[in-house]
Parts: structure tokens; C-alpha cells; sequence
């Protein structure tokens, strides 16, 4: 393992936990004299990275629904090196489908110079099930990533042994949900420091019920409107901390709420320290789960104003995630929908309602429909912008509606301040592309300092686009090490000021669509020359302040220990 | 007299063709240009001056007159002037000279002096039918259909057989919701089996939702004649509204057979069927009506209705855009394309819009709902308030500006207002979703799911029961009126 040592940019040994008190001169929240540098998206073809996956859909006359909503995929560091490896998810045998040749998911090792090796048979994480997608954590906080699989069937939990393998625990740890699963989310709900798992339920299916769909004038079928299909309950487990869960879906409520839920994220809208659940559902209301005192959850979707669009219409519900977008320290939400129901920026009334503010975004997809997507800071200026990734899910969508396509382009908005501005057109000539996008990760592949991403394709290979210029604003990586927290530090806060700006960013968990990201947090310091501070609030309670921080660098930040000596890797 | 009075448009217009609805009554509804709007009433309106059995000196003004009035068909308007000039030089009272010399200031654009030589003619001769009709004309180029309304019954007390004024009273009633009035008017009248009377009757009958009623008044106008395409087209609502979707076919089959190459008859069945929610085939024949005649500002709107309905509102708001390059500064168009960036989220240019059409037309209810839904989208939530407020005041059964009063006032956190505005809007409109379901929000923000779960029940089922229309906004802009 070749962890190197870090320095800071002045070449001082790392670090010092401030336990007394750091003193943070906090100030406004925005920066005088935002540098913008021009950052694009170049995509990293097959050759180059050596990922030469493909994902296989299934597409049959039939049109079995399964066939169009996969697949995930993962930014995670199965062995520990630091650098950041791919998972990517297949379709398998189903009811519906025998694959001609045994299809499999893909493990790509980090080669740490751009390329990638296919290890997946080494680390046996085959998978073998029609997978949808993956959610990589430290569940059993042993300090090795473990992967839980999501599939129409049967879902995966893979225990990380170590030493480049997994074993497939998930009868022994009870988390085997039947039916069609789609996210996964861990998350601390109950504060307790272990990591538990919330898993989103689609809609109640088997082969028999393509049929609910008449063939078209022409004959053919195209995929059924979920609205056809009966909701099924989200499943959450709670961690025993013996490698065990206990089924807890039912005395937390979350089998009051059946959905048709894709996309799932773990947030506090309420700033109440407890993480709540944001779930998209697919022609249902969308879900915002409170969590009350770590014990149960309650739907208050309706009276919050997120639950329906403008006219009381369910939409469909696909992406999430969440962010603070304008810095005024409460969580906003996005979700994407598909086309002509526009999607939503849920701006934080700081009492539980939502107003959708989406701006520019609505207009920009008006025609689209949108998966994987996030709250990302691409350009390191501080705050969050967001990267969409879209495609429709019926392949014959251009025979009835000429202007709404099958695949899709890519988008990119950069935040301003208070809204969004589209910048896909000078963002990298990928953004002139279409797919048929479905599963978003996000991580910092090469270790470079600025964000990069993963788009899984239905039926295509994946997109890998490296970040080109994100990192020539200042930044610091942060690797969280917690003791007492959850070992995902899903609900820390991190603050950080530089250049006279203050900046807060929740450790969200989940988001997106099927995908699991990067788990460091690049904190973006825009032109400022140095950073005057940080402060990790963990979830236990604890609170880290550390000074003195090198820039453009991964530090390594233990719970109640503050710097790591031995730190993070970072690129040459 | 036959006067060929839209010379450039392949299509007929008048009471006495029959079977055609005469459409020329209400022109702040109807986008064609006023100078032939106003042209049609005069020339129309000639032969009513023409006493049979005058003598030679009478002969002689008579002449004189009839040759102004050729003149003014032909659009020789100089020349008329000088004719009724001299008339008027030699005898200044002479009723039916001023009467005319009226039209020529109306079709000028200069409405005063219109008004005043024909209220001169009247108060010369009160009995000049001719008059009366111009001048209810005139009222309505004024925005004043009450007056109108009043010089049409002044007419109809001179001349009672008078089916254009008759047929013109009643499309006005029933325009402006009289519809027991129109009835009543039709019912009484010794011209109530005209077959056009009949058809207004059928419509009438159909706005109060009484289809059997309406339907018989139809039927006897299809036997009187049996090419009556809007006798056809009523019967088409009629089936449609007892959810005789076959028979609806067939009846909108028939009346678009009757069609041919009329422009004019395609966009009316086009209107019905956009009506009755037949959205390809209104769609198909107005694009065959705007081949036939794309000089028509109303094809365009009503095609970027139907495409409204679709939904593709980039079609829709190609179609508004083409409406307005025909008709700048229609405020009607204005107001349609200015939805149909809303519905796109492009704020800004809807807003510019919108604030155009309010401007030339403070009547539109829809502009101040769309200009308020903007400052909501804006995040000018007190704005929004002032705007709908405004709506309210001035459209107090609007439910809709209630409605989004009632969501600007939950978003401003008052929520008893906001319960207020809401739960007005559902009486005024019991079939509104999103009226329910904002009432559904309130009532969960106010801690009752009980009754937030009964309203988002109702929204529930006025989805399902809208069937296609679910799909669409709850305030799609009416299409354009055919009349």
C-alpha cells in the first residue's frame, strides 16, 4: 500500500487537532471576486482507461420493465490504496431473462496512472443477479470499503475481506430483500454509530405483467408507466453491529409508505442532527421521511411541497440529492423527473415546506429525463454546483414524441450564488453527446484535486469523464477517519473558511441514482491563497478544529484526533 | 343585394346563408381585422335604407346614395365622400348620408366621429333600422357590449323579423354567460325556427349542460337542413358529453365532409373537436385550414391550443408566435404565448408578454394569473399577492387566481388567508385539482391530514376522471371562440 505522507503546501509537517478551539474569523458567506476558471469534462475513452465494460440491457420484444431502469455505478477504494475504484452493474438472470452467455458486474482497479485493471473475478463481486446498483461502505467499520448490491431479485451484500476479495454475507447479515430494489442508502438513523441500510422498493413485478401494456398500432410493445404496477414498502435495516441487521422497516413507519421509489438520499432538512430520508418515487409522491429522534420516520412529502408538482400531479420521481446550495445552513433538494414535468430545486423554507426554485435549470429540461445526478463543487470555487445525467427510459419514445429522445446529453450548472447557470455548451465536448444515462458516481479518479465522473449507460458502456481544470482554484481533500461516528461520517458538518469565506457542507448519504460516490470531501477554496480553518462537527458530537492546513492536497482527519500523520494519496 | 365583401377569402359570410354561422358579432373574441369587421356590417346594412316607391326626386337621392354605398364596397372611398359631401351639402339632415358617411369614419379607425354622425342619423330618424345595427357595431369595436346589446333590442323592436339582429343578440347573450336571456329572446322571437336560431338555441342549451334539450334543437335543425355543419358540430358536444365517443365520430365525420376547401367550416369543426378533446383531428384540420388560408391569425392559436393539449409547447409556441407575426399586439396572443413560456419557465419573455397583453386588455383574467404565477416563480411572493389580488377584485369568480392568491399567501406563511382563498376557490370551481391540492398542503401544514388526505382523494379522482387531460396543466387557455 503506498500511502504517501502528507505535507502542506508550505512543507510543514501535519497536523494539530485545535481541541481548545479554532479561531475561525467567519465572515460573509460569499467571496469578493470569484475566479472562474474555465473547466471542462474530457472523456476518457476505452483505450486510454482500459474499462472496456459494457452494460447489457436485455431488451427484448417483451419489453420487461427491469430492462430499461439499470444500471448503477461506484467510485470506491476497495483496497485501500487511496485511489479510487470503479464498480459497475449488470443485468443477470431473472424470470424474464437467461443470458446467452453469463453476464457479470465489473471491478476496475485503480492502476493510479489513469488506467484501470479488471479485477472482478479476483475479488469475486460477479454479481450474477439482474443488478440495478451499488452502495459502497465500511458497514462493519473493520476500515475495509464493503459493497451492497441492489438487483431485480435477489440484492448482494459483499463483505470487503481485506485482502482484495469479498465474500457474499448477505444471508448471514439479513439483508437479502426480495422483489425489485433499486438505491441503497447507508446512513446512521439512530445515531448509534454503526452504519444502517435503507434500500428503495420499486414497483411489485414479474415477467407475467408486461402484458399490461397492449402493444401499440404497429404492434409493438413499449415499457409499461409504472403507474400500471402496485407500490411496494422501502425496506430499512438496522446495523447489529456483529455483522448482523434486524429488519427495522416496520416499527420505524417506513412500511406505512409503499412506493415506487428510484432514487433515495439521507439528509437534515431540519437541522435536528438526525439524518432524514428524501425518496423519489416514480408516479407516486415523492417522500420526505423525518426522522423522529432516531426511532422512526414520518412522511411529510405534502405539507413540505415536495411530494407533487405545481398542479397536485405525482411525477416521476427518479434522481436525488441534497445540498445547502446557497449557503443559508439548510439542506435544499433536487430531483429530477422525466420529460415535460421539469424537474425540481426544492429551496429550504427552514420550516419544513420547500419552495421549487429551479431557474434555469427548468427550461434546460423541459425535453429530458434525469437519473443520476449530484451537488457537486466541479470547479473548487466552494459551493455546489450540479451535474445531471439523462436518458429516456423508452427506447421507441422518438415514434410518438419527435422532439423528446431516447438518449440524452449531459448537463452541467454552475452555481452563482442564489441560482444555477447552465455551462454545458463551454463545459467539454461530451456535453454535445447523447446517452442513455441512468447511474451518476462522482470521485476524484486521479487524485488530482477536482471531481470527476462516472455515468453508467443503459445498454452501452460507461462514460468516464476526467475533470480538466477544476483544480486550478485552491482546494484541500478530506479523508474522514471517525472513531465514535458512523464509519461513513454520513450527517458530519464541515466547515471551512478561506479568503474571508465561510463555507458549511453537510455529509450527506445515497443521492444520485443506483451510484455510490467518492467518499472524501474536496473542500473548494476558490483563489484564496490559504485556508484559515476548518471544522469538522462529527456526528457523535464531536468537534474537530484544525488549522494550518496544507492546500491542494488529501489529509487524512481522524475523529477526535484531528490530521493524520499518515495521510491521503494525492497525484504528483 | 349580394355584395362580395371578402374578396380575397374563399368563404361566405351572412344570416342568409344559412347553414353558415354568420361570424362577425364579437370582435374582441375573433382576431380579424377591424376594417373588415366593420365593413361587413355596412355594406351588409345598405339595403335597409332603400325605400321602394319614392319619387323621381327621390329616385334621384336614392340613386345618388345607392352609388355611395357602391363605393364604398369597392373600396373607392374618396370618391364615396365626395358623394355623400354633396348629399350631405344639400341636405344636411338626410339620415341615411350620415348613416353612411359613418361607416367610411368607422372603417377609417376614427370611432368618435363614426358614433357621432350615426347617433345624428338617429336622432333624425330613430326608426332607421340601418343605423341602430352600425352603431351597435360600432359599440362593440368599443369594447361596450351592453350597449350593444341595447341598440340590437332597439332594432329588434323595429323590426322584429330582423333574424341578423336576432341571430347577433342571441351569439352576444350567450357570449357573455346571458344564456337564459338568449333563450328567453330566441323562444319569443317568430323567428325561432331559423335554422341559424336553432343551432344558437342547441349551444345555448349545451352551455347550461342540458344535452337532450339541445340535442332535440340541433336535430331540428339538421332535418330543416340537412347540411347544417354547426347543427352537426353541436351534436358532436352532445354525443361527447353523454360519452358517446362513436357518436361524436360520426357527427364531426359528417360535418367535416361538409367542409370542402372552406377554411372557415374547418376551423369551426376544428374547434369542436379541440373542444371535445378529439385533439389530432383539430390538430390535422387546422393545419389543412392555414393551407387553405395562413393569413388567418386564429388558425394559429387555436393550433398552438391543440398543441397545448398534446403536450409539446414548443409546437405551441411556435404556432402563438405565428399568430402574433399576423396580428401584433394581439393581446389574446399575447396572453397564450405568454403561458406557453411559462409553462417553459422562460419567465422573463412570458412576463414582458403577459404585461403587454394586460396592457392592451385589462379583461383578460387568464394575464393576471400568469403574471402572478411568474412573480411566484420570481420569488416575489408579495408582488404575486398584489397582482392576483387585483385578479380577485376584478374577477371575483375566477377560481383560479384564488387559487394561486391561496398559494402565494401559504408560501407567505398566512396561512389563514391562504385557507380563506382556498377553500373560496373550490366552491367557485369544485373540479380544480390544483385548488384541492393546495388545500390538501394547507390542511397538512395545519397539522389535519384527515382532510388533507379527503382533498388529495378529490385531486385523485378529478385526475382519473379528466383522462387525458391529466396529463396537461390545470389551466390550459381556452380555445380561441369560434364566433
Amino acid at each position: 500500500m503506498a500511502i504517501s505522507v502528507k505535507r502542506g503546501a508550505t512543507g510543514l509537517p501535519l497536523l494539530i487537532t485545535l481541541a481548545l478551539g479554532l479561531p475561525l474569523a467567519f465572515g460573509s458567506q460569499r467571496a469578493p471576486g470569484r475566479v472562474k476558471p474555465a473547466v471542462t469534462f474530457e472523456e476518457v475513452h476505452a483505450k486510454e482507461s482500459g474499462i472496456n465494460w459494457a452494460h447489457t440491457n436485455a431488451r427484448s420484444p417483451e419489453h420487461y420493465l427491469p430492462e430499461t431502469v439499470g444500471a448503477g455505478c461506484a467510485f470506491f477504494d476497495y483496497d485501500n490504496d487511496g485511489w479510487m475504484d470503479i464498480y459497475l452493474v449488470n443485468s443477470g438472470a431473472s424470470d424474464f431473462f437467461t443470458p446467452p452467455a453469463p453476464l457479470r458486474n465489473a471491478l476496475y482497479r485503480n492502476n493510479r496512472d489513469g488506467t484501470f485493471t479488471d479485477v472482478t473475478d479476483k475479488a469475486g463481486v460477479v454479481g450474477g443477479t439482474f443488478g440495478m446498483g451499488a452502495a459502497a461502505a465500511d458497514y462493519d467499520g473493520d476500515g475495509w470499503v464493503d459493497l451492497y448490491v441492489t438487483s431485480y431479485g435477489r440484492n448482494i451484500l459483499y463483505r470487503n475481506n481485506g485482502n482484495a476479495t469479498f465474500t457474499d454475507v448477505t444471508g448471514k447479515a439479513g439483508v437479502g430483500v426480495p422483489g425489485w430494489s433499486t438505491c441503497a442508502v447507508w446512513f446512521d438513523y439512530d445515531n448509534d454509530g454503526r452504519l444502517d441500510l435503507f434500500v428503495s422498493s420499486f414497483v411489485h413485478y414479474d415477467k407475467s405483467q408486461y402484458v399490461l401494456c397492449p402493444p401499440d398500432a404497429q404492434g409493438r410493445r413499449n415499457y409499461c408507466v409504472p403507474r400500471f404496477f402496485k407500490p411496494r414498502p422501502s425496506r430499512l435495516f438496522r446495523n447489529d453491529g456483529d455483522g448482523t441487521f434486524s429488519d427495522v422497516s416496520r416499527e420505524t413507519g417506513i412500511l406505512n409508505y409503499p412506493g415506487k421509489s428510484f432514487g433515495a438520499v439521507a439528509t437534515d432538512v431540519n437541522n435536528d442532527g438526525l439524518m432524514d430520508l428524501f425518496v423519489a418515487n416514480d408516479t407516486m409522491p415523492n417522500f420526505l421521511l423525518i426522522n423522529r429522534g432516531g426511532k422512526g420516520f414520518e412522511d411529510v412529502g405534502l405539507a413540505a411541497g415536495v411530494a407533487y408538482g405545481d398542479n397536485g400531479e405525482a411525477r416521476s420521481g427518479m434522481g436525488v440529492d441534497a445540498a445547502d446550495y446557497d449557503g443559508d445552513g439548510w439542506q435544499d433538494l433536487f430531483v429530477a423527473n422525466i420529460d415535460h414535468e421539469f424537474f425540481s430545486l426544492y429551496h429550504n423554507g427552514k420550516d419544513l415546506t420547500f419552495a421549487d426554485k429551479p431557474g434555469e435549470i427548468a427550461p434546460a429540461t423541459q425535453l429530458l429525463s434525469g437519473w443520476g445526478l449530484r451537488f457537486m463543487d466541479y470547479d473548487n470555487d466552494g459551493d455546489p454546483d450540479l451535474f445531471l445525467v439523462n436518458g429516456h427510459p423508452e427506447d421507441t419514445v422518438e415514434m410518438r414524441s419527435p422532439r423528446v429522445k431516447y438518449k440524452e446529453p449531459l448537463l452541467l450548472f454552475e452555481n452563482s450564488g442564489a441560482a444555477f447557470r447552465n455551462v454545458s455548451a463551454q463545459s467539454g465536448a461530451v456535453f454535445g453527446r447523447s446517452f442513455s444515462g441512468r447511474g451518476m458516481a462522482v470521485g476524484d479518479y486521479d487524485n488530482d484535486g477536482d471531481l470527476d465522473v462516472l455515468a453508467s449507460n443503459n445498454g452501452e458502456a460507461p462514460v468516464l469523464l476526467r475533470n480538466s481544470g477544476g483544480n486550478r482554484n485552491n482546494w484541500l481533500g478530506l479523508q474522514l477517519v471517525p472513531t465514535r461516528s458512523n464509519p461513513a461520517a454520513a450527517g458530519a458538518t464541515i466547515t471551512w473558511q478561506a479568503g474571508g469565506v465561510r463555507r458549511t457542507r453537510l455529509r450527506t448519504s445515497g443521492g444520485s441514482y443506483l451510484a455510490s460516490h467518492d467518499p472524501r470531501e474536496v473542500l473548494g477554496l476558490g483563489a484564496a491563497p490559504k485556508l484559515d480553518g476548518v471544522e469538522i462537527r462529527w456526528p457523535s458530537g464531536k468537534v474537530d478544529r484544525l488549522s494550518n492546513l496544507p492546500l491542494n492536497t488529501y489529509i487524512k482527519v481522524v475523529e477526535g484526533e484531528g490530521v493524520s500523520r499518515g495521510g491521503a494519496a494525492t497525484a504528483k | 343585394m349580394a355584395f362580395a365583401f371578402k374578396k380575397n377569402r374563399p368563404i361566405k359570410t351572412g344570416p342568409q346563408a344559412e347553414n353558415i354561422r354568420p361570424r362577425s358579432l364579437l370582435l374582441n373574441k375573433t382576431p380579424l381585422s377591424t376594417l373588415n369587421k366593420f365593413g361587413l356590417a355596412a355594406v351588409i346594412l345598405l339595403p335597409l335604407f332603400i325605400s321602394p316607391g319614392a319619387g323621381a326626386q327621390n329616385n334621384t337621392l336614392i340613386d345618388r346614395l345607392e352609388k355611395a354605398a357602391t363605393l364604398i364596397r369597392d373600396k373607392r372611398i374618396d370618391e364615396a365622400e365626395r358623394q355623400l359631401n354633396s348629399i350631405l351639402k344639400a341636405a344636411p339632415k338626410e339620415p341615411q348620408a350620415l348613416n353612411l358617411l359613418g361607416t367610411i369614419r368607422a372603417s377609417q379607425g376614427r370611432l368618435a366621429e363614426a358614433e357621432a354622425l350615426f347617433t345624428r342619423a338617429i336622432s333624425i330618424d330613430d326608426k332607421l333600422v340601418g343605423a341602430h345595427m352600425n352603431l351597435a357595431y360600432l359599440y362593440l369595436l368599443k369594447g361596450a357590449p351592453e350597449k350593444t346589446i341595447d341598440e340590437l333590442k332597439r332594432v329588434l323592436s323595429l323590426d322584429a323579423n330582423n333574424t341578423e339582429a336576432l341571430y347577433k343578440l342571441s351569439r352576444l347573450l350567450l357570449s357573455h354567460d346571458r344564456v337564459d336571456e338568449c333563450i328567453d329572446f330566441i323562444e319569443k322571437s317568430p323567428q325561432a325556427e331559423a335554422v341559424a336560431l336553432l343551432i344558437v338555441l342547441g349551444d345555448a342549451y349545451l352551455r347550461k349542460g342540458d344535452a337532450d334539450r339541445a340535442e332535440a334543437k340541433y336535430l331540428q335543425a339538421v332535418v330543416r337542413q340537412p347540411a347544417a355543419a354547426d347543427a352537426l358540430l353541436g351534436l358532436a358536444q352532445v354525443s361527447r358529453m353523454k360519452e358517446d365517443v362513436v357518436g361524436a365520430q360520426g357527427y364531426l365525420s359528417r360535418a367535416k365532409g361538409l367542409a370542402g376547401n372552406s377554411p372557415d367550416l374547418i376551423y369551426r369543426f376544428a374547434m369542436t373537436a379541440l373542444r371535445i378533446g378529439f385533439y389530432d383531428e383539430a390538430r390535422s384540420s387546422l393545419e389543412e385550414a392555414i393551407k387553405l388560408w395562413p393569413g388567418e391569425p386564429a388558425y394559429f392559436l387555436a393550433l398552438g391550443a391543440t398543441w397545448l393539449k398534446k403536450p409539446d409547447l414548443i409546437e405551441a409556441e411556435q404556432a402563438f408566435r405565428r399568430a402574433l407575426q399576423l396580428q401584433p399586439g394581439s393581446p389574446q396572443g399575447q396572453m397564450y404565448l405568454g403561458y406557453t413560456l411559462l409553462k417553459q419557465k422562460k419567465l422573463a419573455e412570458a412576463r414582458e408578454l403577459l404585461e403587454k397583453s394586460l396592457k392592451s386588455d385589462p379583461n383578460i383574467p387568464e394575464s393576471y394569473y400568469y403574471l402572478g404565477l411568474i412573480a411566484q416563480e420570481q420569488n416575489e411572493d408579495a408582488r404575486a399577492v398584489e397582482i392576483l389580488e387585483t385578479a380577485a377584485r376584478k374577477f371575483p369568480s375566477f377560481a383560479n387566481a384564488r387559487v394561486a392568491l391561496g398559494s402565494a399567501y401559504m408560501k407567505l406563511r398566512n396561512y389563514p388567508r391562504a385557507k380563506e382563498e382556498l377553500e373560496l376557490a373550490v366552491k367557485l370551481n369544485p373540479d380544480e385539482p390544483k385548488a384541492h391540492y393546495n388545500l390538501a398542503m394547507l390542511y397538512a401544514r395545519l397539522k389535519d391530514p384527515k382532510r388533507a388526505q379527503e382533498q388529495m382523494r378529490i385531486v385523485e379522482r378529478l385526475k382519473n376522471s379528466a383522462g387525458q387531460e391529466k396529463e396537461t396543466d390545470a389551466l390550459t387557455p381556452s380555445p380561441p371562440n369560434p364566433l
